[in-house]
């Protein structure tokens, strides 16, 4: 080959090379897009659903929970693991007790999803806290949680704010 | 067509039902012999003072949370806003007094804030911890902080109960968490 030609014709290949990377950076982007709405991930996962989702109503900086029932189609049993949100500083599973009068509120690290079952996340019972909001949310707004499984599956729920 | 006997026969069947349910048994936990509620004087967020024997001749509803209380506070004094609007006119006679209990965060204003989310009339309270501890203690009621009090977010243990003193003054009833509104305000119709 001539190395003449060679030199000449580098700024092509560059260039050619340059927008094949771009147009895969592209492709990769919009399909990390696409996985992060509620259709993608319910086509990705079809045996996995968040029904009934509402939030409390709460002022900035404080914090609040979100309800709603989880259905399990698999017909493997699985845990609920976690839970994260953009719009809380801190998020996590809590379950409300009540013993000899007096009530309660503990961190779990897991709740139980039967197979072929649904698990309600309710007032006075289980319920996602968010802690440290980072604006205040009010009745309409929507909050989206992201909960994590222990069979490495998760989930979005957006749950819709009701007025306290 | 109903014939007008048996249409008079609705009518009273329906006024029983209706007596029925206006002289039936309270719900919750009723006391037997009502005796006179412990006090309760504390100063709230405009600097005034609150004093629960000047509130003789109203029922009173308390409840002892804290503002950080995501659930089951929440919930209750839910319950307490859809009761009150049940009641219309007649909650006029009725007080719905939230008292925290965490006075690491909460002040008399953050209480007070915190009630008024739920109803503008509804009053919130706290008081400095020498107080509250008096006040747990004349109540017969606990309250303490669940894990690390140094941190932000710790939960706080708190009685679990709607505490009703009645219009004599005295603790009449005790409601669980989770009563609903309309069932709260039918019984408050009772004591009214």
């Amino acid at each position: 080959m001539n190395p003449e030609c060679v030199v000449k014709s580098w700024p092509r290949t560059f260039a050619s090379c340059c927008s094949l990377i771009a147009v895969l950076i592209g492709v990769a982007a919009c399909g990390a897009a696409a996985s992060d709405t509620p259709q993608a991930r319910e086509a990705a996962d079809p045996t996995l659903f968040a029904t009934s989702a509402w939030a409390r109503a709460a002022d900035s900086a404080g914090s609040t929970a979100v309800y709603f029932v989880i259905e399990n189609r698999d017909t493997v049993a699985d845990t609920v693991r976690g839970a994260s949100s953009e719009i809380a500083e801190s998020a996590g599973l809590h379950v409300s007790t009540q013993h000899s009068g007096m009530m309660h509120m503990t961190s779990v690290p897991a709740l139980p999803l039967p197979a072929n079952d649904s698990v309600s996340f309710r007032p006075l019972g289980a319920h996602v806290m968010l802690l440290g909001l980072r604006r205040a949310l009010f009745a309409d707004d929507t909050v989206v949680v992201l909960l994590s499984f222990g069979s490495g599956r998760t989930l979005e729920v957006r749950a819709g704010v009701r007025a306290p | 067509m109903r014939s007008p006997r048996s249409l008079l026969r609705a009518i009273l069947l329906s006024l029983i039902v209706f007596a029925a349910a206006c002289d039936g048994p309270l719900r919750g936990i009723v006391m037997e012999d009502p005796e006179p509620a412990a006090p309760m004087v504390l100063t709230d967020a405009s600097g005034a003072r609150f004093d629960l024997a000047a509130s003789r001749g109203s029922v009173v509803l308390i409840y002892f949370g804290y503002t950080h209380c995501p659930d089951v506070c929440p919930t209750t004094l839910g319950d307490w806003a859809r009761a009150k609007r049940a009641l219309g006119d007649e909650a006029s006679r009725v007080r719905f007094v939230f008292v925290s209990v965490d006075p690491q965060r909460d002040t008399p204003a953050v209480a007070q804030a915190y009630a008024w989310q739920f109803d503008s009339s509804f009053v919130g309270l706290t008081g400095s911890e020498a107080e509250l501890e008096s006040l747990k203690k004349a109540w017969h009621i606990a309250a303490y902080a669940e894990g690390d009090p140094r941190t932000r977010d710790y939960a706080v243990a708190h009685p679990a109960h709607t505490y009703v003193v009645d219009r004599e003054g005295r603790l009449r009833v005790l409601y669980e968490p989770g009563v609903r509104g309309e069932e709260l305000a039918e019984d408050i119709r009772k004591l009214l």
